[in-house]
């Protein structure tokens, strides 16, 4: 008898057929037990889940400290000294958004708020050429090939970033309150990455004023990343100031703006090595791990005596 | 102001060659524009010289890697050297046309201090937009900002504090000047002994190199942490005396042995947001500045 004659529901039928099994004959040698192969238990559908709101940094070791990349809903702030590798990171993320999720993206695109001028076109493009090439070499291309989907072209990812160049305090704030809005229009935002979020507010402020300011800003962004399930990141400078008797560098904006991110990453110099340390989180342990910034992009660092060390 | 109008397509950036393909090469093309550059280094070792240079490479057609442009020329040291910039502008030929003047291209203007630098923003902006020409300005040099931070702020934490301040308002109306007019802007800086450790989590490590020695001295750019905040790119110069050989075990009065020295220069990406970590050396003749290939 044809499965198309049982009496079940449509979508059984449709996923016996497409199973392969094209009739009853075929079915009837079966145990149940081979037949739900491809039913998943509750332990995989928690990983599917996180695998859902998470972003991968491209470097195997970060993602290992972040609980597998950066996470949506929560707004992450991530400060270093110039040359670091803020700017590098905020790219690589906009650019890995865009993957497919079983590459690591959740196949949304990226808006970029630029403040400094450190965004250029020709390494979007390199970064984006890199990965393009990371997803040819793996075999899921025949699948989306199968589909009808070309892969990714470096333009194509360059145009999934929407980019506004901010130059002043007034228009970062008016932006920040426009995101509502914007975003309600383009659902298919994932990320939203501010470089930097501090440049503009180190002039000289009335320091009420400013904490008013970045107290709203931080409201904001924390709703905008609840309620469409986005990812938010700030990458923020550091200052030194005096604490215990010596110099300690410190993520700017002062004490009361730690307050406004859910997890904060420190990236920092140990020996020639670029390290990036997890410096508040609600549910990740202190931990620091090494990564460098190639020609690719962020990857893991090459070095043979690198570890993970947790704190 | 509408917020919707700062979503902007991003353009690819134009780069203003330093007039050696050598150079140019280690740039990734040349100074890029919308971009504040620093140039780091000890007196004596060619930030002067490399900007004189830019001042008239800006002048070249893009076919030739320039910006087809004018330039502003903001210098804090005096005298303002003059005879060196006619001397580069006679010895490359800047221009096929034979009536193009290079130094009717560049504009001068004096600076005192960082107030007056602040003051004469606006001032800059009006005369960037209004100025109409086939070579319009496309590069603002500041020759050097170090000095003029020199005098005016003593080290308690009140004035670091003020001066702090005035880097990013500085900075920010640059930036501003950069992105409007896609203009490329080139600042000097000078350099301190480097007295505290750079290491760890809380060392001042600023860049790809892990320290910056010159002339036998450990260094670090002027104007601290916050100022390194400010700027794009930084791009450090050295300067170092090579032993070549001795002289057929000649000695001087004192009975050491005479020795001839060279003087290596080298160019050094500290960090940029397009460049990997590079170098290379180069050389100061009446021509100007030339990347040497090792």
């Amino acid at each position: 008898m044809e499965v198309g004659r049982l009496p079940i529901s449509a979508a059984l039928k449709g996923k016996l057929v497409s199973a392969g099994y094209t009739s009853l004959s075929l079915l009837s040698s079966l145990s149940p037990s081979h037949l739900a192969r491809g039913a998943q238990t509750a332990w995989d559908m928690l990983h599917e889940e996180e695998l859902l709101t998470r972003i991968t940094t491209s470097s195997v070791d970060i993602d290992n400290i972040l609980g597998g990349g950066i996470s949506c809903r929560d707004v992450t702030e991530i400060g270093g000294v110039p040359g670091i590798g803020k700017t590098q990171l905020g790219i690589q993320l906009a650019v890995n958004v865009q993957l497919p999720i079983h590459c690591g993206g959740l196949g949304g695109k990226a808006i970029y708020i630029d403040t400094e001028g450190s965004f250029m076109v020709e390494r979007v493009l390199q970064i984006a050429e890199a990965c393009s090439n990371d997803m040819s070499a793996t075999n899921t291309v025949s699948q989306d090939v199968h589909a009808g989907k070309v892969g990714m072209q470096p333009r194509d990812f360059l145009e999934n970033i929407l980019y506004f160049r901010v130059c002043s305090y007034t228009e970062q704030i008016a932006l920040i309150n426009y995101l509502d809005k914007f975003i309600s229009e383009h659902r298919d935002v994932k990320i939203v990455i501010i470089d930097s979020i501090t440049f503009h507010f180190r002039q000289d402020f009335d320091m009420a004023l400013r904490t008013r300011l970045l107290g709203g800003m931080a409201l904001k962004l924390m709703k905008l990343a609840k309620k469409f399930c986005l990812a938010v990141v700030l990458l923020n400078q550091v200052t030194t100031k005096y604490a215990e008797g010596s110099f300690q560098l410190t993520l700017a904006l002062g004490d009361s703006w730690s307050h406004a991110c859910t997890n904060r990453i420190i990236l920092y110099w140990n020996g020639n090595e670029r390290y990036a340390y997890i410096d508040k989180s609600p549910s990740l342990r202190s931990a620091s791990a090494p990564y460098a910034v190639t020609a690719k992009g962020i990857r893991n660092s090459v070095s043979n005596c690198k570890r993970i060390k947790l704190m | 102001m509408k917020p919707e109008n700062l979503l902007v397509r991003p353009r690819p950036t134009q780069k203003c060659t330093t007039g050696c393909p050598v150079l140019d090469r280690c740039l990734g093309g040349g100074i890029p524009c919308r971009s504040v550059t620093e140039i780091v280094a000890e007196s004596g070792c060619g930030k002067t010289q490399l900007c004189l240079q830019l001042l008239l490479s800006a002048q070249l057609p893009p076919s030739h890697g320039g910006l087809s442009a004018s330039s502003l020329y903001l210098h804090s040291e005096f005298p303002f050297p003059s005879r060196r910039l006619h001397q580069l502008s006679r010895a490359r030929p800047f221009d096929p046309r034979h009536d193009h003047d290079p130094l009717e291209y560049i504009f001068v203007h004096p600076l005192h201090s960082a107030d007056h630098l602040l003051d004469a923003m606006p001032k800059m902006e009006s005369f960037v937009e209004n100025f109409k020409s086939q070579f319009p300005i496309r590069l603002i040099v500041i020759d050097s900002i170090a000095a003029l931070f020199r005098s005016e702020f003593d080290n308690n934490p009140l004035d670091l504090k003020r001066r702090s301040s005035m880097f990013f308002k500085i900075s920010g109306k640059l930036k501003l000047l950069a992105e409007k007019f896609d203009l490329a802007v080139v600042v000097t800086n000078q350099v301190v002994d480097l007295v505290a450790p750079n290491e760890g989590i809380n060392g001042l490590r600023i860049g790809n190199l892990g320290c910056l020695d010159s002339s036998g001295r450990r260094v670090c750019a002027a104007l601290g942490l916050a100022w390194a905040n400010c700027v794009n790119s930084r791009l450090f110069l050295s300067r170092d005396k090579e032993i070549v050989s001795t002289v057929n075990g000649a000695r001087d009065e004192c009975g050491c042995e005479l020795m001839h020295c060279r003087t290596r220069r080298k160019l050094h990406l500290l960090f940029a947001p397009h460049i990997p970590d590079t170098s290379c050396e180069f050389v100061i003749t009446r021509e100007g500045i030339s990347g040497v290939c090792i």
